[in-house]
């Protein structure tokens, strides 16, 4: 499913490699949290993953895609197999709840019957149809982030990308943001989770991908967040 | 592909960008304001020279009295002159370049001059011994005038061979810089359009890299996200090239039609219906201009 092996990233500029030699296999339906202080590694492992970046060396595989060869025309198809989430969520301002999710997939060329039936669907799926009129302002963090969720998912993607989800968010939403991400998870989608959230890598007791000066320095399944940080 | 949603993305962007779109069909309609102007007015001199050169002569001037002593040094020109200049004029070599040609002499000169000036005080003084008999020639071809003016230029009693065209030439070349200049300017403002367009453009990609960056994230083609852009700057070149079609269609109707023909009756002027012909020339341009600056310019941006 992402496969990468022996990946080295070194940005212009920069003392150190943002990443070195990294290797690392994903298999589908797993729930994989990325741990790490900042500057460790995640997001640019996160970027290479969606083809943002190209690693310096090494090679990234993901849904059966090269991502070293694959020409940047077939890049926007190969990033609707993949939904993503941020920290800031990311929404437009100036649209509805229901607009942001309606907007992910017009811009791919959804016919207006389809958008019509998966909107509502997936505001269900997130628990949020009553505020589907509402704009971002007149949400909660934790409301935002699901609808930031909501656009992720709606085109069923095979994995979902999360980098930092609960970051903006207080502990007890947190909580309800990771049980929607597992409820994602047991529907088969690939999660890979970027986090800094000691409570809810604990809590979650799955495989904890841990990276620290660019390079992997743990990989164990049903793991808690480590001892190091 | 929705064209639905693509427009309505294009609709927003004009509106939150709304001054800039404005002032790029300014700079568009001014432009192609002129660039048509100079258009018409290559049409005009096309349709003045044929109009003209058909009629255009080639003069014979036989020596007067009063002509310079050194191009005609035995006065004015004898009945031998005319002979020979007629001879010269059926003889084979000759012949074959004229259509027709006839002779006027000092009173015909006279007469004609008197009618052309008539509210002029020169008409007074001038008198009929002092304006050149004359052998009026029209040629089949105007173009072959320099013949004609090579068999008689230096034949004794003949003052001066002229073709007309020569005067004509004049007024044409003022016409030919005029239309240059409006082409200069219509250069330089199209220049300036373009570079106006592609500002425009980066500033509302600007105002939508939210949009744009999620665009990207959920994988809408490069051409999705482009089109929106590109449509907003072709809007606005577009509607600037109808502006600048409804001022030259106006400049037509009411300067050339309503005020030149008036003036000048025995003109043939460029009226509505090549100034119509010139429209779509003017959208295509102002539309493709506009794309060709709005896609480089969103290109350019979506690249970093």
């Amino acid at each position: 499913m992402i496969s990468i092996s022996s990946v080295s990233k070194q940005y212009k500029g920069a003392p150190r490699a943002a990443l070195e030699n990294v290797s690392l296999e994903i298999d589908k339906g797993e729930f994989v949290f990325l741990v790490g202080a900042s500057g460790s590694g995640k997001s640019s492992l996160m970027r290479m993953i969606l083809r943002e970046d190209l690693p310096t060396s090494g090679s990234i595989h993901v849904l059966g895609e090269n991502l070293i060869g694959i020409p940047n025309r077939r890049v926007p198809h190969f990033r609707r197999k993949l939904g993503v989430v941020f920290q800031d969520f990311r929404l437009l301002p100036n649209k509805t709840a229901a607009q942001n999710v309606a907007f992910s997939l017009e811009v791919i060329g959804k016919s207006r019957g389809f958008i019509a039936e998966a909107v509502p669907d997936v505001l269900r799926l997130v628990g949020l149809e009553e505020k589907a009129n509402n704009l971002p302002s007149e949400l909660s963090g934790g409301e935002q982030q699901r609808i930031a969720l909501a656009r992720a998912i709606v085109n069923k993607p095979a994995i979902l990308l999360a980098d930092e989800p609960t970051g903006n968010l207080d502990p007890a939403t947190s909580i309800d943001i990771m049980a929607l991400l597992e409820r994602i998870n047991l529907s088969g989608t690939t999660i890979v989770m970027a986090t800094h959230d000691r409570g809810i890598v604990d809590r979650g007791q799955k495989r904890v991908v841990e990276l620290s000066q660019g390079k992997i320095v743990r990989d164990a399944r049903g793991a808690s967040y480590g001892v190091g940080e | 592909m929705r064209f639905s949603f693509v427009f309505s993305e294009m609709g927003i962007a004009i509106r939150r960008n709304l001054s800039m779109v404005i002032s790029v069909i300014l700079v568009t309609f001014i432009s192609l304001t002129f660039v048509g102007t100079a258009g018409l007015l290559q049409q005009q001199i096309g349709s003045m020279k044929t109009y003209w050169y058909d009629k255009a002569q080639v003069a014979i001037y036989l020596c007067t009295e009063t002509s310079p002593a050194e191009v005609c040094p035995q006065g004015e020109a004898s009945q031998d002159v005319q002979d020979t200049v007629t001879e010269r004029l059926k003889s084979a070599t000759v012949a074959e370049y004229i259509d027709k040609y006839y002779f006027e002499n000092h009173q015909q000169a006279y007469e004609t001059f008197q009618t052309e000036f008539k509210d002029n005080s020169v008409a007074k003084y001038v008198k009929p011994e002092q304006l050149n008999e004359t052998f009026w020639v029209n040629l089949k071809d105007p173009n072959q005038a320099p013949i004609i003016i090579e068999s008689f230029n230096g034949l004794s009693g003949v003052e001066e061979v002229k073709d007309q065209r020569t005067y004509l030439d004049q007024i044409f070349s003022i016409l030919n810089i005029a239309s240059l200049a409006a082409l200069s300017i219509a250069a330089l403002m199209l220049f300036s359009a373009v570079l106006l367009i592609s500002t425009t453009i980066r500033l509302s990609a600007v105002m939508r890299r939210r949009e744009i960056g999620i665009m990207r994230l959920v994988g809408a083609s490069n051409f999705y996200i482009q089109l929106p852009f590109i449509l907003e700057g072709v809007v606005a070149g577009v509607i600037g090239s109808l502006l600048a079609g409804g001022a030259i269609l106006g400049i037509v109707q009411i300067f050339v039609q309503g005020f030149l023909a008036t003036q000048l009756p025995f003109t043939s002027f460029v009226g509505i219906p090549d100034a119509l012909a010139l429209l779509p020339l003017l959208v295509l341009a102002g539309g493709g201009l506009a794309a060709f600056a709005a896609g480089s310019a969103i290109r350019r941006y979506l690249r970093v």
